[in-house]
């Protein structure tokens, strides 16, 4: 099991009017899952994925990644741990505008201190992967939507992470880009057994997914896996 | 790559940061101008006090300063001259006697300090030759010459040729007056000195206080180097403890003021010019950081410690100072060099640069160690201005940063 969740709840301001984001998330994903977490506006899906990824803390509960307690981690630990263990896809890409497609992808090799040959042997690879090997040196504003998220996917694989998170990847992408993406993602998931998990509320995400969890008011409404 | 970054990041908005560096070095360009003007000012002082009134190096009996009374002739003065004369580092020396006593002519009196100089020695101290603005300089084959100032000619009314009349107290405190003759009129440009002093024959003088020929009051001396002022007045005044050798700052304690107070004034200029520039740089980097948030936020996300996102912040103000630092080097060295050469003309202000003893043309001077000082200031006043930004920045919540617009 390479995630799990322990009655996780989330409240937001709990002192002044609380807001229940997230209430008592009990989930299990094993290694090569191409998950999609899907719901309505407010369920708890960004919530859910962030507190997974260590960028948000739980109210209460406990994630366990490959078997180790993030939840109560030091900041500095945490960004160590995110930085080795976890890849993000972000809605709106999240480039480094000041660098090309080729740094951004080797930047987080780069801060694990990986060799240059070993960065650049790997970026080329995820690039001609995404389908953008002529696109190295190109910053992100010279590229397209659908280029940048797929710079932000290779981005992610990088640092060979155990999971990659992507919260909304297809929002901002047009249905070529889209199926583009989603083709990339599911190739790696099944070439390198990288494990996915989304938060979606694109049906074309939802269809490519094999297992599909809902959330409702905070809660696993239903965790469907398709055969 | 965090260098890469770091001096990208700054041309995102290059305008903002010329702005930043415009500052960086308008800042540096007006600490620069502000230390080469005061220098310059005090130059002009106290060169002006060396060359014209006091020299470097002055020795006297070791009473005669407190009450100028005639009686106080230097002893051994042939072994002293002798001594002086061997030194390596002497310019120049003259011997003077000194009368403290009235100048007066038909339409009035004032209080003066008379020195019987030779004229030749003189010359090379003080070179009060140069100072002559009508007449001649004092002539030994003239009888009882005497050069006055332009501003005691006006005060009493003469002019060259006219007949003045000395009174003072010889050797033995008898008063003793004798005409002489007004054989030039000098201006100084410092009217205290002016309005204070007349000049004569040594031999003259000394003849009416009744001392010997070779008698001298006061040894003035001028040094090809300056610093080496520190070193042989020590040893002179050990060699010759039956005389008071001083240099022109214990003689003239205004001139040590004078330099200590341009110092400091300098200085509060560089403290309010660095201030101004301390806020101008958080505030750009403020902006910088405001502007970035959901970047800076990812940076964290993905796995960029806090150190490396302070160091980034930091050394992007740095980066900004790199770059404004060598342009106001750049411009105040080459005003430096121009006011240097050229000087500023403050002849507006001529009257009252004159009353404190300046020249209405300031020479622009910057010690060296300036060229290094103020930039390691700036440098130093950059990372101060960098630190609170990058504390802001490393406070980011990455989840918060990253939801922001």
């Amino acid at each position: 099991m390479i995630i799990q969740t322990k009655g996780i709840t989330k409240i937001y301001n709990p002192n002044k009017i609380p807001v229940n984001a997230l209430n008592g998330v009990d989930l299990q994903i094993e290694e090569g899952e191409f998950t999609a977490i899907v719901g309505p506006s407010g369920s708890g899906k960004t919530t859910l994925l962030n507190i997974i990824g260590g960028l948000d803390q739980a109210t209460q509960g406990e994630v366990l990644i490959k078997g180790e307690n993030i939840s109560k981690m030091p900041d500095n630990q945490l960004i160590d741990f995110r930085k080795n263990n976890i890849g993000f896809v972000f809605q709106a890409y999240n480039l480094i505008p000041v660098l090309t497609a080729k740094e951004n992808v080797g930047f987080v090799m780069l801060l694990q201190n990986r060799s240059k040959e070993e960065r650049d042997q790997r970026v080329l690879e995820l690039l001609q992967s995404v389908g953008l090997e002529d696109k190295v040196n190109k910053r992100p504003s010279e590229l397209s939507g659908g280029q940048q998220q797929r710079v932000a996917v290779a981005r992610a694989l990088a640092p060979k992470p155990a999971f990659i998170l992507a919260d909304e990847p297809t929002a901002n992408l047009d249905s070529v880009s889209t199926n583009n993406l989603l083709d990339i993602m599911a190739r790696l998931n099944e070439e390198e057994k990288m494990t996915f998990i989304f938060s979606t509320h694109d049906q074309r995400v939802i269809d490519r997914a094999r297992r599909v969890i809902t959330l409702v008011d905070g809660k696993i409404a239903s965790d469907q896996v398709k055969s | 790559m965090i260098l890469i970054m770091a001096w990208r990041n700054i041309w995102r908005n290059p305008t903002r940061s010329w702005v930043v560096i415009a500052a960086i070095a308008l800042g540096i360009w007006a600490a620069i101008f502000m230390s080469g003007f005061a220098t310059g000012m005090m130059n002009s002082y106290v060169d002006g006090a060396i060359s014209n009134i006091v020299g470097h190096i002055q020795i006297h009996h070791p009473s005669f300063q407190e009450d100028k009374e005639t009686k106080y002739i230097i002893s051994e003065l042939d072994l002293l001259t002798e001594e002086i004369k061997n030194y390596n580092n002497l310019k120049a020396m003259s011997l003077r006697s000194i009368g403290t006593g009235m100048i007066a002519s038909s339409k009035g009196a004032r209080g003066i300090e008379i020195q019987g100089v030779d004229p030749d020695s003189e010359a090379t101290v003080r070179q009060l030759d140069t100072k002559i603005i009508d007449g001649d300089y004092l002539n030994v084959e003239k009888r009882n010459p005497i050069l006055i100032s332009q501003r005691i000619a006006d005060k009493l009314n003469v002019k060259i040729r006219s007949r003045v009349v000395l009174t003072f107290q010889d050797l033995e405190g008898e008063i003793i007056s004798a005409a002489f003759r007004v054989n030039g009129i000098f201006d100084t440009k410092n009217n205290q000195f002016d309005e204070g002093h007349a000049f004569v024959l040594r031999s003259d003088l000394n003849r009416l206080l009744g001392a010997d020929p070779n008698d001298a009051h006061e040894v003035g001396i001028l040094l090809s180097e300056k610093e080496e002022i520190k070193n042989i007045v020590p040893q002179w005044a050990s060699k010759f403890p039956s005389t008071k050798v001083e240099p022109y700052y214990i003689i003239s304690p205004d001139l040590q003021l004078y330099e200590s107070q341009m110092s400091s004034i300098t200085m509060i200029y560089l403290v309010v010019i660095l201030l101004a520039l301390i806020f101008g740089i958080i505030n750009t980097m403020l902006m910088t950081i405001l502007e970035r948030l959901r970047e800076l936020g990812m940076l964290m996300a993905i796995g960029m410690n806090k150190v490396r996102v302070f160091l980034m912040i930091v050394l992007e103000t740095f980066m900004l100072s790199f770059v404004g630092v060598p342009l106001g080097l750049l411009l105040g060295t080459l005003t430096i060099s121009y006011f240097g050469q050229k000087g500023l003309n403050l002849s507006a202000f001529s009257e009252s640069m004159q009353m404190y003893g300046m020249s209405d043309m300031v020479y622009f001077d910057l010690p060296a160690a300036t060229y290094w000082q103020v930039p390691l200031l700036v440098g130093i006043t950059a990372l101060m201005a960098s630190i609170y930004p990058a504390i802001k920045a490393i406070r980011l919540k990455p989840v918060e940063a990253i939801r922001k617009l």
